[in-house]
């Protein structure tokens, strides 16, 4: 199962994939492009990414979202590549029994992807510079890593 | 030895990757040394970027035999 695409996000794919008749409610998030970041007015934005580990990211993160929050279904997809203001650049589908816990395991899919997951956004201007956003150290390679 | 750049790293080295020649074994800490070295632009950045093999992130002192490259991550702002 993917998690990392090329192609316009497909919210009905995702919700057929998560269809399940024990669920009373349907979460989805969905993140676009916007035309200003710090400020500034953006004509474009180019997603790229390390897509080794950021599928298996998204594949442990879907599961943790599950066991975690006691949601039945947590899809994940992130789309590469150049997108358009308002263009979808991510999208987390959960269903859950209850709305209060597809509410929540929906907002922690977002938070944690945004800090673990190895993608990059370029920004691009109206006069055609380029600008990659700062974002968040996953590690430094000073660091340890669990089981390394 | 094949380093991958993602991110700012591929505009501040001009190239999406670099080819260190290096020694196998040999330990990430001393592949960035040698990549500082080779690409002076690329220094600022590492100490924020991780480091990965395949799916994993690895550490400073992990050591490498060659049959993988290492990738190089900047800070992420997927979403």
């Amino acid at each position: 199962m993917e998690h990392i695409t090329d192609q316009p996000l497909d919210m009905a794919q995702l919700l057929e994939e998560t269809r399940n008749p024990t669920c009373g409610a349907l979460v989805v998030f969905e993140g676009t492009v916007r035309n200003r970041h710090q400020g500034q007015s953006v004509a474009r934005m180019q997603y790229t990414a390390y897509k080794p580990l950021a599928e298996r990211v998204l594949t442990e993160l879907e599961e943790h979202v599950k066991r975690h929050f006691g949601v039945a279904e947590c899809r994940i997809m992130h789309r590469v590549g150049d997108m358009g203001i308002g263009e979808g650049s991510v999208m987390i589908v959960v269903r859950a029994e209850h709305r209060e816990e597809a509410f929540t395991a929906a907002k922690y899919a977002i938070d944690t992807l945004k800090v673990q997951v190895p993608v990059w956004k370029n920004d691009i201007y109206p006069d055609g510079t380029t600008a990659y956003q700062d974002g968040v150290s996953l590690s430094s390679c000073g660091q340890d890593h669990p089981g390394s | 030895m094949r380093i991958e750049l993602y991110g700012v790293l591929r505009e501040a080295a001009g190239a999406s990757e670099v080819e260190l020649q290096v020694t196998a074994p040999v330990a990430v800490e001393s592949l960035l040394d040698e990549l500082a070295g080779q690409v002076p632009g690329l220094a600022p950045h590492l100490p924020r970027a991780a480091c990965a093999v395949g799916d994993s992130l690895v550490s400073r002192r992990h050591t490498l035999d060659g049959s993988q490259a290492l990738a190089i991550l900047p800070p992420v702002s997927g979403g």
